[in-house]
């Protein structure tokens, strides 16, 4: 069987072999191209979700990592494999330099291995920016800063954005970038670094050794590739993939930080001070030009270690050097009480944003309106914004409105003591009442405002209680209304009520509100637009503003809807709303 | 171990090696895949949908096409609002508010938006030329049915409740996608 599949393959005759033997020093570009491959099949996984706008970029990723089977978990092999081949490919720079297979006549390999490891770092960029989470979206901000201040910089800027700034040109063509142009480039170029490599063949360090690659070295990279994937799997596993931060805001800040293999540019920016910008080109300048020039400073026949210890010194003394800058950004960050509680923050707002999105969808406006996502939650901005200071906040001088407005319980109260302090006891219906009365008796009759408050309930029976408040509980529009005690509440009403209040359509109370509907969404909408209309407060009775042109109609909508809302929500359900 | 032997061991053990590292890469990456499979991705809603006040749908009138508009549709992760699932074609049959008739303007036969006729006042469906009388019967074309009813109610205030369904094309028998 095995010798019919090679044959066909054209693989029947002599095996390739290995000068010098196999060894594990060889091992790093195999799971090089392994890892590669992964990052590719869980590319390929994660994009069947994505979508690259900005009106669905962050929620396709929020769908993605929270509500499929394993989706946060090909996310977090897709994120830690990029970290992944960074590292492995320190290593396989390391091993090629210590091994001195960098010299001549294998110069060209060096260069396309350091070219593919920037153009994998680079690649690397552009994948960070497509969650559009705010994590990605201020680092790519601050990444494209700096590619501004190079040469060429406003140019490459506006070609890699798109035009003039971040929008859904930005996310399509890094979206591009990251998965149809840098695979093939990346895929191109290594493909020529494995193949001119081959032909040079190792540098053996044991003579007169030879073996055949399969199986001798294959066993070695499968187990390499074997101990990496199980490597990175453990990582992810034990950092739950990787985070997703609140949608894209450009209203809001955030402590971005640039992916880990960054960090070292991102302590030397800090430590640059004023010199920033140029440090900022100039330090991967340096780093880059040392490493293409490594093949034409150590030009020696010599490979041996002993003999190159002041470029392989070098090497090590760069590589420290990062290695310090990273340890260094880690620790400043880990030692700043302040950062901790902002990220503290981030964090909880992140993970509310994500399950507003699984609870509730994000709205088709984008993912900066995911709040918006709630059941109450945009009428609760306008009211928030308009209503509030009236009505809720502590120095207010309306009645309140809060979790609970309009039910049963609300209903009984308000019937109960309706001038008390939640009620109409703040309000001049109340305040200017002893003022009214003592001028009704003098000679300033005529100017006594008409302000008569509605007496207190108390003195009913408590199933007519009961009865008229099913009856005003039916206004709202509930469900769970008790259709005998609601009749009841209609004679009740017409015995103690109606000689001031209406529940007839359209028909102005003689003296109070007319009730139908109260506490429905059409109510409310038609009484925030214009309390002062005879069939509500009339035109004395209240200090409310008309909102008809103050709000827009949806806005108006958005408010009635999070007054029906109210009804039905908990103090911890507004709290929520609020969010942290 | 002889050479060879020790090569065959080190060639299996190779295979098994790599076979292992291949199943692992690519079985979460097919889990996810296979994820929207049997799911209920994009959700319209069951609840009945406003189509306005029942009293504008009047006897002897040709019949009306409503857009039906779901409030809100949960599509992935998007909700969006005032999502349009389709039309429908509504005429009065009777004096009582609810005596109204409402067929989906979706084709029976493969699917086609159903228009009307004013010529010969009825359905035309412009695509295989199926014809469908004001009741809903197959007059003339390939159609299996005629067009497919769709529920409807009257709110205690008057207005047109219609509930949106979708129904398997190219069959004799009404059945629900
Ligand atoms: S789809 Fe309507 S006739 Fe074929």
């Amino acid at each position: 069987m095995t010798s019919w599949v090679r044959e066909r393959l054209g693989a029947a005759g002599a095996p390739a072999m290995l000068e010098g033997g196999p060894s594990f020093a060889y091992v790093f570009g195999s799971v090089l191209v392994f890892l590669l491959v992964f990052e590719g099949l869980t590319g390929i996984a994660l994009g069947m979700f994505y979508s690259p706008s900005t009106t669905d970029a962050w929620g396709s990723v929020a769908y993605l990592q929270d509500q499929t089977t394993w989706g946060w978990l090909v996310r977090g092999l897709h994120h830690h494999g990029g970290g992944a081949i960074v590292v492995v490919a320190g290593l396989h720079l390391v091993q090629t330099a210590v091994a001195g297979a960098y010299k001549k006549p294998r110069e060209l390999v060096w260069w396309l291995g350091v070219l593919l490891l920037v153009l994998v770092v680079v690649w690397a960029v552009t994948g960070y920016v497509l969650r559009w989470d705010q994590e990605g979206y201020w680092a790519n901000r601050v990444e494209l800063g700096i590619a501004a201040g190079g040469p060429f910089g406003a140019q490459i800027q506006q070609v890699a954005l798109g035009g003039n700034d971040h929008g859904n040109l930005s996310l399509t063509r890094f979206y591009g970038l990251h998965a149809l142009l840098f695979p093939v480039l990346v895929g191109a170029l290594g493909y020529l670094h494995v193949k001119v490599a081959r032909r040079h063949g190792t540098t053996p360090v044991r003579a007169n050794r030879t073996a055949p690659r399969f199986p001798d070295q294959a066993v070695r990279d499968a187990i390499a590739c074997a101990v990496a994937l199980a490597m990175l799997m453990g990582v992810v596993v034990a950092r739950e993939g990787v985070e997703l931060a609140a949608p894209a805001d450009p209203s809001q800040s955030y402590d971005a930080r640039p992916l880990w293999y960054f960090r070292w540019l991102f302590e030397l920016r800090e430590l640059a001070g004023s010199a920033e910008k140029l440090v900022a080109l100039a330090a991967p300048a340096i780093v880059g030009g040392f490493l293409v020039a490594l093949p034409l400073l150590d030009r020696g026949p010599s490979r041996r270690v002993r003999a190159r210890l002041p470029w392989l010194g070098g090497l090590a003394g760069l590589l420290a050097l990062i290695g310090a800058l990273t340890m260094m950004s880690f620790a400043r960050d880990a030692n700043d009480g302040e950062l901790a509680k902002r990220q503290e923050r981030a964090r909880a707002v992140a993970a509310r944003a994500r399950e507003l999105a699984k609870t509730h969808g994000v709205p088709s406006s984008g993912g900066q309106d995911v709040w918006l996502a709630a059941p109450g939650a945009r009428g609760r901005k306008v009211f928030a914004d308009n209503c509030r200071g009236c009505h809720e906040d502590v120095e207010r001088r309306a009645p309140l409105i809060t979790a609970g407005h309009g039910d049963r319980a609300w209903m009984r109260d308000f019937l109960s003591d309706p001038s008390g302090d939640k009620f109409w006891g703040r309000t001049q219906l109340v305040v200017s009442q002893p003022l009214a009365e003592a001028w009704k008796d003098s000679w300033l009759e005529f100017l006594a405002p008409e302000l008569s408050p509605m007496p207190a309930m108390n003195e009913l029976d408590p199933a007519d209680m009961d009865a008229v408040v099913e009856l005003m509980y039916a206004q709202t529009g509930a469900t769970d209304v008790d259709a005998a005690k609601r009749t009841a509440g209609v004679k009740v009403f017409g015995a103690v009520c109606s000689d001031c209040h209406e529940l007839a359509f359209e028909v102005v109370g003689q003296g109070g509100p007319n009730l139908v509907g109260l506490g429905s969404r059409a109510y409310y909408f038609d009484f925030v637009g214009n309390p002062k209309h005879p069939l509500y407060m009339g035109p004395d009775r209240s200090f409310m503003p008309r909102f008809d042109a103050e709000l827009s109609i949806e806005d108006r909508a958005a408010v009635a809807d999070y007054l029906v809302w109210l009804r039905t929500a908990t103090p911890q359900d507004l709290a929520a709303l609020d969010g942290p | 171990m002889s050479d060879p032997d020790r090569r065959k061991f080190l060639s299996i053990a190779t295979c098994a090696i790599g076979g292992g590292v291949g199943l692992v890469s690519v079985a979460p990456v097919l889990r996810v895949i296979l994820d929207p499979a049997g799911k209920e991705t994009v959700t319209s809603p069951s609840a009945p949908l406003d189509l306005g006040p029942a009293a504008r749908f009047v006897a002897g009138e040709p019949p009306r096409r409503v857009e039906v508009i779901a409030p809100v549709v949960k599509d992935a992760w998007t909700a969006a609002r005032g999502v349009v699932l389709g039309a429908a074609w509504v005429t009065r049959i009777g004096p009582r508010p609810g005596d109204v008739d409402a067929r989906s303007a979706i084709c029976p036969h493969l699917g086609c938006g159903v228009g009307y006729d004013p010529a010969q006042n009825n359905y035309l469906c412009p695509c295989h030329d199926s014809r469908f009388a004001l009741s809903g019967d197959v007059l003339s074309g390939p159609s299996e049915r005629g067009l497919d009813a769709l529920p409807v109610s009257v709110s205690a205030d008057g207005r047109l409740l219609l509930t949106w369904e979708r129904y398997k094309i190219g069959q004799a028998t009404k059945e629900r996608a």
